[in-house]
């Protein structure tokens, strides 16, 4: 699946802050072309792989490389094909939009002509036309994240890094930066790497999802395959009692793919071939263990059921 | 050099929007002129020969130049605290020029200020040379002195992770440094202990060029031992600046 020729390619990255291993062994491979989100709670070690991919911390062991450049090695090299935005709106606020676009662009040494010819277009495609001449200050919060996308692909980077690119943003704000997202798609050879807390972000988006726990990559996946790996369709039931039987009972039944259990939340995560015709069974089992069902739902599994899956942990809890 | 001079101009630009900025600037060093000069005149016109402003008006210089270096570290600090700094980080720039466009853009700054000092300095009686090699070699003179502690502003700037961390230490850069040295009054008249702790100072130095050069008062220290000491000391600082920003920036 790696090849020279990869967007991304990480192997055994870690990084260690005093006592605390913010990435543990990440490997990581995104072909060229591809969107690629990476799915994990805050502290899953995500920001800082970002930060070791985009040259700006040095990776304590494991080898990255960007575009076919080394991240340590080969950092002018990197950063010259890469465009980045950061988890934290990072804007001066006494400069225009005009101003933070044109900056940004003559560090990369792009000529004047050019970053004209550039501004205009990205501009249109985030649609600030009209407000490129305020100070950054006056911006709304979503404006400032369409500004940084805008500057991020100044340089015509071919790889993006978007970290968190929609936190604290509303809804509607969210739907309208996944769509200048998915606008980015269709340019050629642009191959992007976000990651994000959000389920419905990396399903919305991705391409490619990987999901990230306590600094390691534990799953990589389109959202399809992951999605289908936990089965069709996907029991939860809560409720009370004595849970542990029953979880190793119903692990052995022939039409259950893979068993989540948290005993703390009273919960169970059952992936079945068929919802809806095994229900019974799965309600006889139970008060045949003495397990007292409070609520019982089928679903289509989704990607935070994946994320249970391998984690152990629903995304929320942090 | 292509990322110094944006990063400068980046900075200059901010500078000519913040009216409080740009106007306090002119302001403080024309009051500074006026009201210190003038009052110190008064005092000291008798004892000093009357001639009292173009002696304080190279002193007044040297500090508008440190206040200078100190706001000049608050540019930087407050481009790492807001994270701006990450944006120059992550583009194909040395990392020097980081450094340099902010030590050209308050060294720039500092000379502004001091074009107005000397103006207003000149109509409150200062006799400027009217030598242009005079001028030159001042010239050369505050632009090593501004941008030496602007440097130095700078390494604090990058260390501390905070505004009030900040003005603790560099507080030390201000003041102290102006009284410890030749600023305010004639090393001739200091006792022996003060008159050693002005000539490690390299504001003395500064001051003691600039009186000769541009105002052409008879140096203590000859001009060339003055430019040594000052080349000395910028290039210790800038190196001290970028082993600081190296640190934290890994």
């Amino acid at each position: 699946m790696s090849q020279p020729t990869d967007a991304i390619r990480a192997r055994g990255l870690v990084k260690r802050y005093g006592e605390v291993t913010a990435v543990d062994g990440l490997d990581l491979g995104v072909a060229r072309g591809v969107i690629c989100a990476l799915l994990g709670p805050n502290g899953a070690g995500k920001t800082t792989t970002i930060n070791i991919l985009t040259t700006l911390t040095r990776p304590d062991a494991g080898t990255a490389s960007v575009a076919g450049f080394d991240v340590v090695k080969q950092a002018n090299e990197v950063r010259q094909r890469i465009g980045v935005t950061f988890q934290d709106i990072v804007l001066d606020p006494d400069l225009t939009g005009r101003q933070v676009l044109d900056v940004h662009a003559r560090l990369y040494r792009i000529g004047r002509e050019e970053r004209k010819r550039r501004m205009a277009e990205l501009v249109a495609l985030v649609q600030l036309e009209g407000a490129l001449d305020r100070l950054v200050k006056t911006y709304s919060g979503g404006m400032k994240r369409r500004l940084e996308l805008a500057r991020g692909l100044m340089t015509s980077p071919e790889v993006l890094f978007l970290d968190e690119p929609t936190q604290g943003l509303d809804p509607q704000n969210r739907v309208g930066i996944w769509e200048y997202i998915r606008d980015l798609r269709a340019r050629q050879g642009l191959s992007l790497l976000l990651t994000t807390h959000y389920m419905d972000e990396a399903e919305a988006l991705a391409d490619q999802v990987g999901i990230v726990d306590q600094g390691r990559l534990v799953a990589q996946g389109t959202p399809q395959s992951l999605v289908a790996e936990l089965g069709a369709d996907v029991i939860r039931i809560a409720g009370s009692g004595d849970s542990s039987h029953l979880v190793a009972q119903l692990g052995d039944l022939p039409f259950v793919d893979k068993v989540s259990h948290r005993p703390e939340a009273g919960l169970i995560q059952i992936g079945v071939d068929n919802g809806s015709r095994r229900l019974a069974e799965v309600v006889t089992l139970a008060s045949g263990n003495g397990y007292l069902i409070e609520d019982i739902a089928v679903a289509r599994p989704s990607l935070g059921d994946v994320f249970l899956k391998y984690t152990g942990r629903a995304l929320r809890d942090e | 050099m292509d990322a110094t001079l944006t990063i400068w101009s980046k900075h200059m630009l901010k500078f000519w929007r913040n009216r409080e900025e740009s106007l306090g600037l002119a302001l403080q060093s024309l009051l500074w002129v006026v009201l210190f000069g003038v009052g110190m005149r008064a005092m000291l016109g008798e004892l000093t020969g009357g001639d009292y402003m173009s002696f304080v008006v190279p002193g007044i210089i040297a500090l508008s130049a440190l206040s200078g270096a100190v706001a000049g570290g608050t540019v930087l600090l407050d481009e790492r605290l807001r994270g701006i700094v990450k944006e120059y980080l992550a583009a194909p720039i040395p990392r020097l020029s980081i450094l340099l466009g902010n030590a050209a853009s308050t060294t720039t700054k500092a000379l502004l200020q001091a074009l107005i000092i000397l103006i207003v300095g000149a109509a409150m009686g200062a006799r400027l040379t009217l030598n242009p090699l005079g001028w030159l070699g001042a010239f050369v003179l505050m632009v090593l002195f501004s941008l030496g502690f602007a440097a130095l502003a700078l390494a604090v700037a990058a260390r501390t992770s905070s505004m009030m961390g900040y003005h603790g230490l560099i507080f030390l850069l201000n003041l102290p440094v102006l009284f410890a040295s030749n600023a305010l009054y004639p090393l001739a008249v200091l006792p022996t202990w003060m008159q050693v702790v002005t000539l490690l100072n390299p504001t003395t130095y500064a001051i003691d060029g600039l009186r000769g050069a541009a105002f052409g008062a008879d140096g203590t220290i000859p001009y060339w031992i003055c430019l040594l000491v000052l080349l000395a000391f910028t290039s210790l600082s800038v190196w001290l600046a970028l082993i600081a920003f190296r640190k934290v920036t890994r």
